[in-house]
């Protein structure tokens, strides 16, 4: 029995077909859309931010506070304190803004091969797929190409438009809010964002308003030689309500490229955020070459009493994960949740997890982190959890699950408690283990081949996260997460 | 600029060093003036040092000692303090890191046991030594370690012959004394265990009277296969203290180490605990409890190795935080490639006893290999209110019913000590530790 599990692929392939043509088609999102962009030249320093902002046609203040962003960043050395192997990264050498040529005024205009590369994607972002019901922005490297339902939305109150339009379009709120959460100068990679965002997603959701429809945003990078920036800020006023999903993909190509983003989220009194991502960057080939690297800053704002903001992770692809979704409670009795799916495969790496600070009485959070680590990847889970002086009550429970396939990969727990109320209680669990030999082959009396079995064990495995994805992003991240697993068992 | 607690070493060293016991021996010289330089070149590691995260050393660092104590010899020391309950064995005390041998008791010890002072060992036959003593060069040994290697120059080298069992525990005493001005003391022990041999250590850290000196201890221990250790550390120095201790254990196959540790003194406390298990069917069950009142500051350090297969290790540690005092727990459990098999679990949970005290704890794991169970767990809270809802309804006051409820928090790390007399001792330190009645936050 064990010997069969650990049977090396490359001798099966040699003998099953139907394993070459799994293998083959495992990331789907690889290919390259053939469309004319407009760039500037690689490079990076004041004079390309001022074009960029020009060309974004951006009022005085927002080229200021990039400027300044860009000059701290200067003054700021690369972090290395994660557990990654990360290859140095020749910030000169990439492009900081990439655009499809023709700028399209609305969504009818929108050009038929960008539509198609979404159709591909299976993102319904032409009239016909709208009965899918959910507002897509699509970012395409580093411009907003549409976003449908504005009108709806509209009706509702609701802004849902790209960043650029929104710092034309909506200048007080954009001004009023970004880098409230993450200031430009939070981090390495937050104030490169700051310096250089080219897009994103905007969202205001105001008072009271529960938001009609999910709202989502699918990032692609097509260009080569170039990065994603993209900054997100989600506003939802007093009462308010908005359930948000994103998706990334990327072509196959053997260099690493950058994705560097920002999202803030602002939640007021009673007001709630549900974010849910699905992030299947190119993750390199199973010699680790190419793939995306994926550092991200991601932390929500509790800013009223009784608000909530919820993160849900599945991440199966990238190079390099480093991302740590992050709640600041400070409103009284407000929550916190995330629940992550962390896979990786042949070389990848991931360093993710959350930080739940809490700092308003009773606050709330809760932790779901699942880890999978197959191939001769690694895969860590790092998170805080810090309770403040003021914090009476507060409540945490953190629950990490990593399970091991193969001989050769590393999975790994980094938790941090720092506690400073009595009244507070702070639990963490994790384990680490492999799909026993026992469950392999009680599936596999019951006639599953080893590959379905493994399949349904790490579904199972997942379902306390898969729960909280909306419905349509649970089937996707479910079938993601077996075409990134084949190969992986013998 | 160096600090001024830098400072202190690096001008006094040079003939300090000369008058260290084993001075004159070339490769002994030579390493030690490698430490030294080593330790004033880098100085003390500040909070951005990820080892060092929870633990500030800035107001060490403006604070000035004076390295070795040359009246260490006659200190006045009761030695009725020097009595543990249920220890009646062979005795070690060294005052201030410097052998007392009218105060210990090193006649009769029984066969296959080798018990002798290092600075004795060293004036003897230095080579033996020589492997043991140098070790740390290799590794990336921190500025306490480093200190320790440069200026220790006593200690206990305790040797076990193979298949010897030695029934009578071993005692070893460091002592600390007021004396005139701060002090800085450093000991190097080397324990070594044959194979199938067996032993019981106590390790006591005490204080005759207050005093705010710095002691630095570094232990290497070594179990060839099939031996089998029993460590308890009690650790009860002044509340002014500064304690930085480091034991590094190596375990070949099927070895057993089972160590207890109970942390009650001590203004600032860093026990750092490394353990390699290095041979197939290694065992290490480690036990502890900390509890920092006052403005203590005790941390717990363990790193935890798993190098070959089928080894197991559990770790179960207990934290009580009162006053303003600060407990942080590092519990890090790795396996390596090829260790298959693994059985490894740590727990570590906290009490909260009052509003400005305050726990860090950061359990972690590491694992390179597949066939492995490995769990952790860690909490941070306060009473359960059942519990003493319970107790209140017997007719138990809600003071004397948290102090049991601490009490057995606590005892569960202590339970399984082997020798009773000695369990029922520690159970009777921690209670008088814990707040008096009416006393509690």
């Amino acid at each position: 029995m064990s010997t069969e599990t650990h049977e090396p692929v490359s001798r099966l392939t040699d003998r099953n077909p139907e394993v070459v043509r799994a293998l083959s088609r495992r990331y789907g999102a690889g290919f390259i859309t053939d469309i004319e962009t407009d760039s500037l030249p690689a490079g990076l320093n004041e004079d390309i931010i001022r074009a960029l902002s020009a060309l974004k046609e951006e009022p005085e203040w927002m080229t200021e506070w990039r400027l300044a962003a860009y000059r701290h960043w200067l003054t700021m050395p690369m972090p290395h304190w994660a557990k990654l192997k990360i290859a140095p990264i020749d910030f000169q050498a990439i492009s900081y803004y990439a655009a499809p040529k023709n700028r399209p005024k609305s969504l009818d205009e929108v050009d038929p091969k960008l539509i198609e590369t979404y159709d591909k994607l299976g993102v319904p972002l032409h009239e016909r797929a709208r009965l899918a019901g959910v507002a897509v922005d699509a970012v395409f490297d580093s411009v907003s190409v549409g976003t449908t339902f504005r009108k709806e939305l509209a009706e509702a109150g609701v802004i849902f438009c790209s960043m650029s339009e929104a710092i034309r379009e909506h200048p007080e709120l954009v001004r009023n809010y970004l880098g409230s959460v993450v200031p430009a100068g939070d981090n390495f990679f937050a104030a490169l964002n700051s310096a250089v965002f080219s897009d994103g997603s905007f969202v205001f959701i105001p008072k009271g308003v529960r938001c009609p429809m999910e709202l989502s945003t699918y990032f692609r990078i097509n260009a080569g030689h170039t990065g994603q920036f993209e900054r997100t800020l989600i506003i939802a006023e007093d009462g308010a309500s908005v359930s948000y999903l994103e998706g990334c993909t990327a072509p196959m190509r053997d260099e690493n490229q950058l994705h560097a983003a920002v999202v803030e989220l602002v939640a007021l009194e009673k007001a709630s955020i549900k974010y849910s991502t699905v992030q299947n960057w190119y993750p390199g080939d199973e010699n680790g070459v190419g793939g995306i690297y994926n550092f991200v800053t991601k932390r929500g704002d509790c800013r009223g009493d009784d608000s909530k903001i919820s993160w849900t992770q599945v991440e199966t692809g990238s190079a390099i994960t480093w991302k740590y979704p992050s709640c600041v409670l400070r409103g009284d009795r407000s929550v916190g949740e995330f629940y992550s799916v962390a896979l990786t495969h042949n070389m990848q790496q991931a360093d993710t997890g959350t930080k739940m600070i809490h700092v308003g009485r009773g606050t709330r959070s809760k932790i779901v982190s699942k880890g999978i680590s197959a191939g001769r990847s690694s895969n860590a889970y790092r998170g805080l959890v810090k309770v403040e002086k003021g914090a009476e009550d507060a409540r945490n429970h953190t629950q990490c699950d990593s399970l091991l396939i193969g001989k050769k990969c590393g999975a790994h727990t980094f938790p941090y408690m720092e506690v400073k109320n009595p009244s507070a209680i702070v639990e963490h669990e994790a384990t680490t283990s492999k799909i026993s030999d026992d469950q392999l082959f009680y599936c596999r009396a019951r006639g599953l081949d080893q590959e379905n079995a493994v399949s349904m064990i790490v579904d199972g495995f997942c379902k306390q996260v898969f729960r909280e994805l909306p419905m349509e992003f649970a089937v996707e991240a479910k079938k993601l997460l077996e075409v990134s697993l084949e190969g992986a068992v013998g | 600029m160096a600090s001024a607690f830098v400072q202190s070493f690096a001008e006094l060293a040079p003939d300090i060093l000369a008058a260290m016991p084993g001075s004159g021996l070339p490769w002994l010289d030579a390493f030690r003036r490698g430490q030294l330089d080593a330790f004033v070149r880098d100085g003390l590691p500040g909070t951005r040092s990820e080892a060092w995260k929870y633990t500030t050393l800035r107001a060490l660092e403006r604070r000035a000692f004076r390295p070795g104590d040359s009246d260490a010899a006659i200190r006045d020391v009761d030695a009725a303090c020097l009595q543990l309950e249920g220890v009646d064995g062979p005795r070690l005390v060294f005052v201030h890191g410097v052998f007392r041998p009218d105060l210990s008791t090193l006649d009769d010890l029984p066969p296959g046991l080798t018990l002798q002072p290092l600075s004795q060992a060293l004036a003897e036959d230095a080579e033996p030594l020589r492997f043991m003593l140098t070790r740390g060069e290799a590794q990336a040994a921190d500025a306490f370690t480093r200190l320790n290697a440069a200026l220790a120059g006593d200690g206990m080298v305790l040797r076990v012959a193979g298949h010897a069992r030695i029934d009578v525990p071993v005692h070893l005493l460091q002592v600390g004394a007021p004396a005139g001005e701060d002090l800085a003391w450093h000991a190097r022990n080397i324990v070594e265990l044959g194979e199938d041999a067996a032993l019981t250590l106590v390790e006591h850290h005490i204080g005759t009277g207050t005093h705010t000196h710095l002691g630095t201890q570094v232990s290497d221990v070594v179990l060839h296969a099939r031996a089998q250790l029993a460590w308890v550390v009690l650790q009860e120095a002044p509340d002014g203290a500064l304690l930085f201790r480091h034991d590094r254990l190596r375990l070949d196959a099927d070895a057993q180490a089972r160590v207890h540790a109970l942390e009650l003194g001590g203004a600032l406390v860093r026990h750092e605990f490394d353990a390699e298990l290095r041979g197939e069917g290694a065992r290490l069950d480690t036990r502890g409890a900390f509890l920092p009142g006052g403005r203590q500051h005790i941390e717990t350090r363990l790193d935890i190795r798993h190098l070959a297969r089928h080894t197991a290790s559990d770790a179960l540690w207990r934290g009580v935080a009162d006053k303003r005092g600060r407990g942080v727990f590092h519990g890090a459990i790795t396996v390596a490639e090829g260790a298959d098999g693994t059985d490894a679990a740590l727990s570590n949970k906290n009490l909260l006893l009052s509003p400005h005290a305050e726990i860090d704890t950061q359990p972690v794991l590491e694992i390179y290999a597949d066939e492995v169970m490995a769990a952790h767990g860690a909490t941070v809270g306060q009473f359960d209110e059942r519990s003493l809802f319970y107790l209140r309804s017997r007719g138990i006051p809600a003071d004397a019913a948290r102090t049991l409820l601490t009490l057995a928090f606590c005892r569960a790390a202590l339970d399984d000590i082997g020798n009773e007399v000695l369990r029922e001792h520690l159970g009777k330190r921690l209670a008088a530790r814990l707040p008096a009645d009416g006393e509690t936050a």
